[in-house]
């Protein structure tokens, strides 16, 4: 026995950390997008989220402060400040003003440039020009930096997201409008899609079987072929684009699954009880409602929380059925591709932006989770 | 409360009827602007009408079209609505085919917009339109035959007017590494090429190049090889490979990817090698530029790129440009290249038709210029109102070209202008041979016709 259970344990222990490297894999991209969502652009650009959470030795370009910006101090005009200024201080070992030369000299060391000026810069950053000469020009010496510096997250991305008055408003029409979209497209089909399970599942009449068939087959049928005959049809019929066009077709897009997993769970449901209701003389109508639906709540959760998260990510059924060139509806996935600019490539808001649309969904799955969980287990266990 | 409500409601009202005046960038009556073009335009009355307009700008861009439409619908009363799309090509056609087309779109190529004239979905500008351009228009015939397309009977018709264009042949620079290492920024073609090697032989790079683009990767050496096309083959031969009557797979054709494969084949001359520069993302390239110690010291570019670099980069100090010069000893002139936008006419209006006629007057370049990204042909503006002296600089290199040819990938078929052209290319950056990467361009292209 003392071996049966040894050889259990090693074996939970083995589960265990599997389970463990799993769960760490698949959580990896998300820890990095959520760490770069606290970076600006250039850290993104220049080095990876792994490496933004240690003290890193870092080349940097900074430019000394603008001849503007001089004071005189007897004779000597002077130019002062610090290079970490607006950065989170860090520590400067080596230094330089030529880009072919980035380490020339070490920090606290004082050298003469070629105007005639003086140049020091301290290892905590601070830095002191001199001259006899008033300095010219627009712009501040360039220097070279070799320095350490401690982790800089910022929440400038969030904060331009949200609260920026040019965005704000955009961004919070785009979620009450995304919401006004994704209700109705997960309600409408679950609706339906119950009635139709029903059917399929347990009333008997001629060519079910093709019915069913038929509905599998439309699951393959890729979704941007409806696109141009569906949009013509919904200008021809009167509603062109606008929200009654986005759920309708939401509704289409979403009919064939939900029939299809409603069905397939109301198959399994215990045969003796809808027999039993028969015999007692209940209608198809009352067996639905009374028995099959609170029975299939599980799927229907779970149904729910698919259609959601679709709806709510959806970009390509939006843009077509409903954003006209009015400009006047938008939805959330649209709001992000604007901020992203023309050409794209804005990594800190995509990032950003990924966090905020994720939000609600994550709030939807956790408020459902039970039912996700309780509905793929259900046809499992009698 | 209902009266809270309605005082509420008033109020918001009132504070959107107050920014909407205010939302002029600039102040009618001030400053150099052409304002004779706007107060003339007051004549028309439009109130009441709604004129849709679609295009592919957004974010910054976005906000800068919306500030010229801005005195359209401040002047005529017009309703003018602009709205974008990153996916511009593939929704246009959705929306036209389904039938909710906009009232103008602007097509960022004019493959898109010769596609859709010959299906019979654009509406043919008045003739007056193509003379205006035709004399108003530095190189007006040329922009007159970019914009002209066979219509659905087969007739040409003046389909696409031209309005905002970028200039593509631009080497971007950083003033100060140039200074500290010693080097001129070069002349002509050759001095760039002895530059380029003198560079290598001092131990550092030459050159930043990217080509990644997501689906698009590919197309920053399309432009490479147009611009090289032009500094070795006359115009005429130019013209006759973006028609394909000289086939893709010509020596002359072939000559000019060699010539790209000069630069961006050597792992010396290449910031991360020759391997690097079909998986490096061309908006995260130029950054190499301004990295400490710098990667490269050129990059060949398009006229948007200063968007890219990085946050506080100021254009004319802290980087700047140059011609990309072309040969000495080939008499060719200074070639551009360049791209444009195109407006078309996608379902017609009385105020769509105004639109169209407010984008001829100065007044619609002047605004954009004023602010940032914007070069025209247009002659008859004022350009002492460039928002910067880059900006002018970018326009006299148009203005004083000898010769300005368009983008020709996007002249080409969409399967090849937009498909194996950039295929190949990245195939050739990998280290295909040039002439069977041009063969296979062709057949593509025979396989179309």
């Amino acid at each position: 026995m003392d071996n049966i259970a040894g050889s259990k344990s090693s074996l939970t222990w083995a589960v265990h950390l599997s389970v463990a490297f799993l769960v760490i894999l698949w959580l990896f991209p998300t820890v990095g997008l959520f760490v770069s969502s606290f970076r600006t652009g250039d850290q993104i650009a220049s080095s990876g989220w792994w490496k933004s959470m240690f003290p890193t030795e870092q080349n940097l370009v900074i430019r000394a402060g603008a001849p503007d910006t001089q004071v005189q101090q007897g004779a000597l005009y002077v130019i002062e400040g610090d290079l970490f200024d607006g950065r989170s201080a860090g520590e400067v070992s080596v230094w330089g003003i030529s880009s072919r030369e980035i380490d020339a000299y070490k920090a606290g060391e004082t050298v003469t440039l070629k105007d005639g000026s003086t140049l020091t810069v301290q290892p905590d950053g601070i830095f002191r020009m001199e001259n006899t000469e008033e300095f010219t020009g627009s712009r501040g010496q360039r220097i070279f930096i070799t320095a350490t510096t401690p982790p800089e997250f910022t929440t400038d991305n969030y904060q331009n997201m949200l609260l920026d008055p040019s965005n704000r408003e955009g961004m919070s029409k785009a979620f009450f409008s995304t919401l006004t979209v994704t209700i109705p497209s997960t309600i409408i089909p679950i609706l339906i899609a119950a009635f139709a399970a029903y059917a399929l599942a347990w009333m008997e009449f001629p060519g079910r079987a093709i019915l069913i068939a038929c509905v599998v087959g439309l699951l393959v049928v890729p979704l941007q072929l409806a696109l141009i005959p569906l949009l013509k049809f919904h200008n021809a019929v009167g509603i062109g684009k606008g929200y009654m066009g986005v759920w309708f077709a939401h509704t289409g897009f979403g009919l064939p699954l939900a029939i299809y997993l409603l069905r397939n769970y109301m198959v399994g449901l215990p045969r003796d009880i809808i027999e039993n209701a028969k015999v007692d003389g209940a209608t198809d109508f009352q067996i639905f409602t009374r028995i099959i639906l609170p029975l299939s709540f599980p799927a229907l959760a779970s149904f729910a929380i698919f259609q959601f998260l679709w709806t709510w990510n959806d970009l390509l059924v939006a843009m077509v059925f409903l954003v006209d060139s009015s400009g006047e509806t938008t939805v959330m996935t649209k709001q992000i591709v604007e901020l992203l600019g023309t050409r794209g490539g804005n990594w800190e808001i995509l990032a950003t932006a990924a966090f905020i649309s994720m939000a609600v969904p994550i709030a939807v799955f956790f408020a459902l989770q039970r039912y996700l969980v309780r509905g793929l287990l259900a046809g499992s266990v009698k | 409360m209902k009266h809270r409500l309605m005082a509420s409601v008033a109020s918001l009202a009132l504070v959107a009827g107050a920014a909407g005046a205010a939302d002029l960038k600039f102040a009618p009556g001030e400053g150099g602007f052409n304002w004779d073009s706007y107060e003339a335009l007051k004549s028309v009355d439009l109130k009441g009408q709604q004129v849709t307009v679609f295009g592919p700008w957004l974010g910054p861009d976005q906000e800068l079209v919306q500030s010229v439409l801005e005195y359209f619908r401040e002047a005529t009363g017009a309703d003018v609505r602009y709205t974008g799309s990153d996916s511009f090509e593939q929704q246009i056609v959705v929306d036209v085919e389904g039938g909710s087309a906009p009232n103008i779109a602007i097509f960022p190529q004019p493959g898109l917009a010769a596609d859709m004239a010959g299906r019979g979905q654009l509406t043919a500008l008045p003739t007056e339109t193509a003379d205006w351009t035709r004399e108003n228009y530095a190189a007006g015939q040329s922009w007159v035959d970019l914009g002209t397309y066979a219509g659905p009977g087969g007739e040409d018709g003046y389909y696409g007017f031209f309005y905002k264009v970028d200039v593509k042949s631009l080497v971007w620079y950083v003033p100060e590494n140039l200074e500290d290492a010693g080097y001129e920024v070069p002349e002509t073609m050759e001095e760039l090429k002895a530059l380029t090697d003198q560079i290598v032989a001092d131990g550092e790079t030459p050159w930043c190049i990217g080509l990644g683009s997501g689906a698009a990767t590919g197309w920053p050496a399309t432009d490479w090889v147009e611009d090289l096309m032009l500094r070795t083959q006359t115009p005429a031969v130019y013209d006759a490979w973006t028609t394909n009557e000289l086939p893709f797979n010509d020596p002359k054709v072939v000559a000019a990817i060699d010539e790209f494969g000069w630069f961006a084949r050597d792992n010396a001359k290449v910031a991360g090698g020759a391997g690097a520069v079909a998986s490096t993302d061309f908006r995260d390239s130029p950054k190499g530029l301004f990295s400490s110690p710098p990667q490269c010291y050129f990059h060949r570019q398009a006229s948007f790129i200063p968007s890219f670099f990085p946050e506080g980069t100021v254009v004319g100090e802290d980087a700047d440009f140059f011609y990309f010069p072309a040969y000495a000893e080939k008499d060719l002139g200074k070639p551009v290249l360049g791209a444009g936008t195109v407006f078309g006419v996608t379902k017609d209006s009385p105020a769509a038709q105004e639109l169209m006629k407010f984008l001829q007057s100065p007044i619609a370049h002047e605004v954009w210029m004023a602010q940032s990204g914007f070069l025209t042909p247009h002659k008859g503006v004022n350009t002492d109102l460039f928002g910067d002296p880059t900006l002018k600089k970018m326009n006299d290199i148009l203005l004083n070209a000898d010769t300005f040819r368009f983008d020709g990938s996007d002249l080409m078929p969409g399967g090849v202008g937009a498909g194996s052209f950039w295929t190949g290319m990245v195939d050739y950056a990998g280290g295909k041979d040039a002439t069977e990467v041009a063969s296979e361009i062709q057949n593509s292209w025979d396989s179309l016709k």
